[in-house]
């Protein structure tokens, strides 16, 4: 979810309304799916939060104040765009095909870029290629000073070792694959390109590179800077619709901050695309669609009124998406924007009218039950997390012989939760070795959900396990419990003598009910309880429930 | 004066059976050491009865160290049969004596005879006499008249009162008795302590009240129930006052419970449980859902990835199919999909369920599917997430949803009112729009909390046609709704660290309180 920075007093000069942040903190909350994250009144610059991740064309100040002009009804349907024919031209080799397929671009004039400007437009870039442009990999977006770019511009694809050029920040020529283990940006986006064989590249008519994409400009024509009113822009990716929302985007909201848009003719092999495109979607929204969805008996002139509110052209009966919106993939989407318009606090609720029997799970009953008869022996429970790490499961040997059935994580954040617990006991001990000061006995019990891998498949299973520790606990009480667990589940249990490293030898048994194994009770080993710093005796048993019910 | 007497009776009545025995005897005696022998009872007893008394004021308690001299072994040996060199020296009274017949005469060993010479020349009471052969000794003149008066040290075994009391020894006696307790067994020295205890003027006063009331009894025994003794039996009265040891119930974890309170609640409401495992497949996870391949929530920094096995086996390949299409080209639900190509690898990779909306998944998915049907679950879910007040890698999620023709998004609003109701106690709600990938329209529920403000407590939305159509065969409305469970529980705990929901504090869980 992106969050975007922008003055207070630029977005009330967008949206040609003061309004309070009171208002704007409601108009956001009721209606853009966003809110306000920090007001920094000294500054006067906002943060919002921005929910729609599908959205990109609200994440910017001229964008979100189009959105809520329309909403709040002082505008209708969507943004003109007027485009300049222009000469210029982009030529694509066939050779970018591979690494990076689609180019679009356009030419802005007519504005001097200020501080805050630039400062906006770059916060835009970043945000819609770290977000909808999935981290530059299907969209990436470069800015250029045009006055240093001798048209037409040529996009192809390298031998990395072919082309040096002096990357931003950089003063000394590097080779692309060497930009990409030296410079910050190579070592972090690299990745996206590394493996092809050519890199993707793009250079002016006099074989200067304006930019390695995704990756980053060069230093000579590739650098903004305040003062500029001639820009190049370019957006490259993988995804052509995606390029061509960019461009779309940062055209409409450039000539709504006063520049001209100029268009580029970008030349494919097998054709000529007229940058930036429009391809416009229709969509038709019925009265009864709309209905369905959102319960709303609306007429068809009312639909196309909350329609303009939500700044869609209405033509011929049917929603024309907006050239900066790539969201729409179903009716539905459009019926919700309807809904939005009319204001969801409008909309009268309705409760649910057919009857149906509620029921907690089968196994619930068993388990709350167990869970009782335990605790009614003097056991405090314990609620623990599911993610442990190895080497607590290792320390309360409650991996041993099975170390290779431990479901680990394979990208874990932190050791403490790097692996499933396959066993109730460590998080017991270690609620033990945490309270060596609290009063004894210490009696706890945790019934939870283990998983362990069992050949190919990870099986899951709810436990039962209890850890008494006093200067007499063992496994005589131990036994007793088991025994009243038994009793109060009317089955009979056996013990077979069993060896198991987290307990002391000739002092474990597995618990067998009808000739399968369930659990194991024990006293536990010195070696373990000195592992976890635990200085009093303790008995254990472990039960898996499921094969109980 | 009355208001003494009444306190009097009252601790009459409460003495302890020990105590009322004891009180008797200190009118008597002031050596507790006479008080047990009076009395039969056993130190312990006695002392803890004291003890008790004391502490209510009744009896002082004082005690004093002695030192006590009493005759070893060997000591009340030489007291009767002298000592060896009394013994060496009487033999020699009337003539000197060559060393064997002095052995003979005074009955001594060889060792004795040895020591005796050495005390004796050191007194200078004998000397050696002149012989022809073997070694002889005679009286001198002091040993003549150590014959007549006896040796000090053999006076002070004969004449002395054994047990002395140290501190009553002369200087004399106790520079004899330091000499003699340097030989072996033959003084032997005791500490004793000794106790005296005496009534105070309120323990007067409650032996008073004591000796006129009746005996009392401590306990009640199956004895005196089965023979009827309780009927004249007078209970002795409790000191109720000082603090019992304290003792720990079994109780079960308060966050769980309320989770469990929860799934009443939906029971109650008409919602059938639903279940899913925790090792789940992308598919079930983010694919059934509607969620792009691509989508930044399925990012290696949004979820865990199990290391192995890496893919599910046991994935309805019918039904991948059927998503696969709405991912790629809207499954002909009139929508145009993510367009995108779908990897059937991508799919079946196993990773920790990050939404318990997975259940919701297999739940449309499954044959028992009831139309019009309400479910819920409770799950644990997991999150590539820094560990902080606010975050955990595990935590609790309950979701749920409604199928069933012809409910929309009044009914939706109707539903989320109803949960603020239910688990907020309140009607003031802001139902606003908000995002999800898998639902159309999407809202999120606000509710004003009486004390937190306004608060998120969850989301909800219609499951996008392209999500239903494929995993239950054809389209119908399905309400999708999540509550953030974990906040309103820290509320109800009076917690304000997310991480205190698992606590392993015995302090705090042993002491939580009952809500």
């Amino acid at each position: 979810m992106p969050t975007i920075t922008f003055a207070f007093k630029d977005f009330q000069q967008l949206l040609g309304k003061k309004l309070t942040m009171a208002e704007l903190e409601d108009l956001l909350v009721l209606y853009a799916k966003a809110e306000v994250e920090n007001y920094d009144k000294k500054s006067g610059e906002i943060s919002v939060k921005l929910d729609d991740t599908n959205l990109p064309y609200v994440w910017c100040p001229e964008g979100l104040a189009r959105f809520l002009k329309g909403v709040s009804g002082m505008r209708k349907g969507a943004a003109r765009l007027k485009v300049n024919g222009s000469s210029y031209k982009i030529i694509v080799d066939d050779s970018v095909k591979k690494a990076r397929p689609f180019i679009t671009a356009f030419v802005a004039k007519g504005r001097k870029l200020d501080d805050y400007l630039l400062k906006q437009l770059v916060q835009m870039q970043e945000k819609f290629c770290e977000g909808y442009g999935r981290r530059r990999q299907k969209v990436s977006i470069g800015l250029y000073s045009y006055k240093r770019i001798a048209f037409p511009v040529h996009y192809k694809a390298v031998v990395p070792e072919s082309v040096r050029f002096a990357p931003l920040e950089f003063d000394r020529k590097l080779n692309l694959r060497e930009i990409l283990q030296q410079h910050p940006k190579g070592r972090q986006y690299g990745w996206i390109i590394q493996n092809f064989p050519k890199y993707p590249l793009l250079l002016d008519d006099k074989g200067e590179v304006l930019s390695l994409p995704p990756i980053i400009n060069s230093n000579f024509t590739g650098r903004l800077e305040v003062g500029d009113s001639e820009l190049l822009f370019e957006a490259t990716g993988t995804d052509e619709e995606s390029t061509n929302l960019a461009a779309n985007i940062f055209a409409q909201n450039m000539s709504e901050r006063g520049f001209q848009i100029h268009a580029v003719a970008v030349k494919y092999s097998t054709r000529t695309v007229t940058a930036p495109e429009v391809k416009t979607e229709k969509a038709r929204v019925s009265p009864q669609e709309v209905e369905q969805l959102t319960g709303l008996k609306l007429k068809d002139a009312e639909i196309n009124q909350l329609l303009q509110r939500a700044g869609y052209d209405v033509e011929g009966g049917y929603a024309v998406v907006p050239r900066y919106r790539a969201d729409i993939m179903h009716p539905a989407d459009v019926i919700e924007d309807v809904a939005i318009a009319y204001g969801f606090g409008k909309i009268r609720e309705e409760p649910l009218r057919s009857y149906t029997i509620g029921a907690k799970d089968k196994s619930a009953a068993l388990i709350n039950s167990l869970r009782k008869v335990v605790a009614g022996a003097g056991f405090q429970e314990i609620f623990s997390h599911i993610l442990t790490d190895k080497k607590s499961l290792a320390a309360a040997a409650a991996d041993a012989g099975k170390e290779k059935c431990v479901v680990e994580l394979e990208n874990p954040m932190s050791e403490t939760y790097s692996a499933v617990r396959s066993s109730l006991l460590p998080g017991l001990l270690d609620v033990l070795s945490r309270n060596k000061h609290a009063d004894y006995p210490q009696k706890v019990f945790e019934e939870g959900i283990v998983a362990a891998r069992d050949g190919s498949k990870v099986r899951e299973w709810h436990s039962l396990a209890l850890v008494s520790a006093h200067s007499k606990a063992d496994f005589t009480e131990q036994k007793q419990h088991l025994s009243a667990i038994f009793a109060s589940l009317g089955t009979q249990f056996a013990i077979r003598p069993a060896e198991h490293a987290a307990f002391i030898r000739g002092r474990a048994g597995s618990i067998i009910v009808d000739k399968k194994i369930l659990g194991i009770i024990g006293e536990i080993s010195p070696a373990v309880l000195s592992r976890f710093g635990i200085e009093m005796p303790a008995a254990a048993l472990e039960l898996d429930l499921s094969l109980l019910s | 004066m009355a208001a003494d007497e009444k306190r009097a009776s009252d601790i009459a009545a409460s003495l302890h059976r020990l105590e009322r025995a004891v009180l008797p005897h200190l009118e008597k005696h002031s050596s507790v050491a006479e008080i047990i022998t009076s009395l039969g009872m056993q130190e312990v007893e006695v002392l803890r009865a004291l003890n008790w008394l004391q502490n209510k004021g009744l009896a002082k308690v004082s005690e004093t160290i002695e030192e006590i001299i009493a005759l070893g072994e060997n000591g009340k040996l030489y007291a009767k049969s002298l000592l060896p060199e009394t013994r060496f020296l009487n033999a020699l009274s009337s003539k000197p004596l060559p060393l064997s017949e002095i052995k003979k005469a005074a009955g001594l060993s060889d060792d004795e005879i040895g020591a005796s010479i050495g005390v004796l020349m050191r007194l200078k009471a004998i000397e050696p006499a002149a012989s022809s052969g073997e070694k002889s000794f005679k009286l001198s003149e002091a040993g003549k008249e150590f014959v007549r008066t006896g040796l000090k040290t053999q006076k002070f075994l004969s004449v002395k009162k054994f047990p002395a009391k140290a501190k009553e020894l002369s200087e004399e006696e106790r520079k004899i008795a330091a000499e003699l307790k340097m030989r072996k067994e033959v003084l032997a020295e005791n500490i004793i302590k000794n106790r005296t205890a005496v009534l105070t003027e309120a323990g007067r006063g409650v032996l008073k009240k004591a000796s006129t009331s009746r005996e009392t009894v401590d306990r009640l025994t199956p004895e005196m129930l089965a023979t009827g003794k309780w009927k004249t039996a007078q209970f002795r009265s409790y000191d109720l006052a000082p603090p019992a040891p304290r003792v720990f119930f079994g109780r079960l974890q308060p966050y769980r419970e309320f989770l469990e309170e929860v799934r009443e609640k939906f029971a109650a409401l008409g919602f059938e449980e639903m279940t899913g495992p925790i090792v789940e497949s992308e598919f079930w996870n983010m694919d059934a859902l509607f969620m792009p391949q691509f989508h930044s929530a399925r990012d290696i920094h949004d979820v865990y990835y199990v290391k192995e096995p890496k893919y599910a086996a046991d994935l309805p390949q019918q039904l991948v199919k059927r998503v696969k299409a709405a991912h790629e080209n809207g499954f002909g639900t009139g929508g145009k999909g993510w367009r995108y190509e779908f990897s059937d690898e991508k799919t079946s990779r196993l990773i920790m369920r990050s939404q318990t909306t997975a259940c919701s998944a297999r739940k449309l998915a499954a044959p028992d599917l009831k139309i019009p049907g309400k479910y819920f679950a409770i799950g644990r879910c997991f999150r590539y997430d820094v560990i902080d007040a606010k975050h955990l890698a595990d935590f609790n999620q309950v979701e749920g949803i409604v199928v069933e023709e012809g409910i929309n998004l009044r009914h939706l609003i109707g539903l989320l009112k109803l949960f603020a109701k239910e688990f907020c106690n309140t009607e003031e709600v802001k139902v606003v729009p908000s995002y999800f990938p898998f639902t159309e329209p999407s809202a999120a529920l606000y509710a004003k909390h009486p004390s937190l403000g306004w608060v998120e407590l969850g989301g909800a939305g219609i499951f996008r046609p392209e999500m239903v159509k494929p995993l239950v065969g054809r389209q119908v409305p399905v309400i999708a709704w999540g509550i953030g469970i974990d906040r309103i529980a820290m509320f109800r705990l009076g917690l304000d660290d997310i991480r205190e929901l698992f606590s392993h504090d015995l302090g705090f869980l042993r002491s939580a309180k009952v809500v």
